[in-house]
Parts: structure tokens; sequence; C-alpha cells
């Protein structure tokens, strides 16, 4: 990963003479665009292509921090991209600017769902639309997973997690630091015994 | 507990859950639901998952949402409010500190094998939170089929998500679920 080297004069070049309010307006479009997902697609569109706040190689390796860092991928990038621009500040915008809007239309159709809940055809229609979703995330793991499939050690630690979860009803805190401490010297120690 | 008393409780739970959420929100749903359904019954399972599906078509970070669906039916506006700041701020707050110490140690051998050995954790938590859903949507071998189906889809094709769930909606309106 050599992109900071490259990427230093990029962002230098652009000037980048970032507004408050375009953080929060370029997150803002970007959160409405990603009506049914693709929040990927047009916060890279907007981002790196449209505004050009980021080059695409900055763009993934802030991606890979967020997606390593606890919490929603695209909240935590929106910080990042805010803070590098117009610190604490800055990502306080970008988190509004990406958050405020969908949230209100959440909680309009949260009003509508406790109302019609009681309806058998909309509970019929959750239940089919919340069927799809479970496979979407499942999906979304296994996609995940795909880089990692000539790796034994991430395929089991993977399995061990994943039955940590859904066969022991252990906490989460419990399944996580029990297995890091071996997910991570393990194949650490292996390598390093391998040269 | 009811009220501002439950409004609190779940921003507190949710603000210790933020910080350990690794690999995203979908990571914690097996915690969750243990935390809002099983132990304080603050939703049903019916209302669990849908409030998943409801915030699964919203647009932007929508697990977020999720999280406030569930706070405002607890406590309403303010509810929602808390549920929302305690799931994202620790998150956020830990994110901007790491942003700044990224660059600094970007080529250490200690952070690649720390990323190394927590990404298989992270994804196969990811898939237990998926698993865990399709079992509160409560749809039977119907369901899961579909579950089953919509991975497989998801996978093999570029289709937009969004007529994947409205093909599971459709089926489920049309009560072939």
């Amino acid at each position: 990963m050599s992109s900071a080297s490259g990427s230093a004069p990029i962002s230098a070049e652009l000037g980048p003479r970032v507004t408050l309010g375009a953080l929060f307006g370029g997150f803002l479009k970007a959160a409405l665009c990603s009506v049914g997902g693709g929040l990927l697609v047009w916060t890279r569109r907007i981002v790196v292509e449209e505004r050009r706040w980021l080059s695409e190689a900055e763009f993934a390796d802030t991606l890979s921090l967020c997606q390593f860092l606890p919490g929603a991928n695209f909240a935590n990038l929106s910080v990042c991209v805010g803070s590098r621009f117009r610190g604490a500040c800055g990502a306080l915008c970008a988190f509004l600017g990406l958050t405020l809007a969908p949230l209100t239309l959440a909680l309009f159709l949260g009003v509508g769902y406790l109302h019609l809940a009681d309806l058998a055809i909309v509970q019929r229609v959750l239940g089919g639309v919340s069927a799809a979703a479970a496979g979407l995330v499942i999906a979304t793991g296994l996609r995940m997973l795909r880089p990692h499939c000539r790796r034994p050690a991430a395929l089991l630690f993977a399995a061990l997690a994943f039955a940590g979860m859904v066969l022991t009803h252990l906490p989460l805190p419990v399944v996580l630091l029990g297995l890091a401490p071996f997910s991570i010297a393990g194949p650490w120690l292996w390598t390093r015994g391998w040269r | 507990m009811t009220g501002p008393a439950a409004s609190w409780a779940l921003a507190s739970h949710l603000a210790a859950l933020s910080p350990i959420s690794f690999g995203g929100i979908p990571v914690i749903l097996p915690q969750l639901h243990q935390l809002v359904v099983v132990a304080n019954g603050w939703t049903t399972d019916r209302e669990f998952a849908d409030f998943f599906a409801l915030s699964q078509i919203m647009p932007g970070p929508n697990f977020i949402f999720m999280l406030s669906l569930i706070g405002w039916k607890i406590g309403g506006i303010l509810g929602a409010v808390g549920a929302t700041i305690g799931i994202a701020g620790p998150a956020c707050t830990l994110t901007f500190i790491a942003f700044r110490l990224w660059h600094r140690f970007r080529d250490a051998p200690w952070r690649l094998a720390v990323a190394r050995g927590l990404v298989p954790l992270t994804i196969g938590l990811i898939i237990a939170g998926g698993w865990v859903l399709a079992q509160t949507a409560g749809n039977g071998w119907r369901g899961l089929a579909l579950t089953a189906a919509t991975a497989a889809l998801m996978l093999r094709t570029r289709i937009n998500p969004l007529w994947l769930l409205g093909v599971g909606g459709a089926l489920g309106g049309l009560g072939l679920l």
C-alpha cells in the first residue's frame, strides 16, 4: 500500500477549501441517492469523482479503515472525510448530512408501521422483505469471505465466530474477545515460524 | 420497564455495544436481539424483524435507523434520538481518533496482523447476524428458501438489492410465504 506517497500531492493540488456546508450537502446527496442500498457507489461517486475530495487510492484506504473500525462503515467514512478537511466540526457536519434526512424518513415510516402493524397484509409484506434482507446480509458476509478463501485459518475463525453466536448464544464481547487473541496471534506466529 | 427509563437503558446499552461493533452493525444483531426482545421484551420478534426490514428500504447508513426505530417504539422522539446517538456516537468518536493515527502507523506490521486476525471474525459475525434475522422473520421453510435465493442472487448477479427486497415483499404480500 503505497497510496499515501502518491496521494499527498493530489490533495494539495486540489487545494481543499471544503466548507462545512459542502460536507453536509455532499453526504446528504449521497444518502438521498442511495435508496435501496448502494451507499458505497454513491459515496464514491460524490467524494472521488464529483467533488474530488479524495483520490481513488485515498478513498479505498479510508474505507478499509472504516470497515475495520466498529460502527456503521459509511457513518465512519463521513467522519473521516469531514475531519480531514474541517476537524471535529467537519466530521459532525458530514455525519449529520448523511443521517438527518434518512432518519426523518425512517421515523415517518415507523409511525405508519405502528398504525398499520396489525394489518395482516403489512405483516406479510414485511415478513417477506425481512427474509430477503436476511439473505442480503448473509450474501454480504459471504462476499467479504471470498478474498480469504485460501486461508484455512481465516475460514476456521469465521466459522468459530459464527458458531459462537448462533450455537452457544454467548454475548458478543465474550465471543469477540475470546477468539481475537487466537485469530490474531495464530496466523502471525504461523507465518513467522514458516520463514 | 418503559418510557424514559427504558429509553435511557437502551441508549446506554447501545453505547456499550457501539465500540465493539467491529465490522458494522449487522455484527451486533444477535446481541441486539437478546437485549431488545429476549431480555427486556421492548419489541416482539415480529417487530424486531419488521424494523430491520423497514430500515433496509431506507437510504443512507440504514442499519443505524433500525436502532432509531426501536428507540422510537420505546420512547418516542427522545428514544429515537437517544438510540441513534448511543449506537453512532462512540463508534464515530473512535473513528475520529483512529483516523488521525491511521497514517502514522500505516505500515506497522502489528497493525496488519491485527487486521488479518479480526477480519475473519467480523465476517463470521455478519453471517451469524443474517442467520438470526432469517429465523426471527418467522416465515418457516419458504421464508428460509427466499433468504437462500436472495443470498444466491446477490452473490451471482449485480442486481440492485432493492429489487430483491421488493420481490420478497411481494411474495409475502401475496401470501406465498
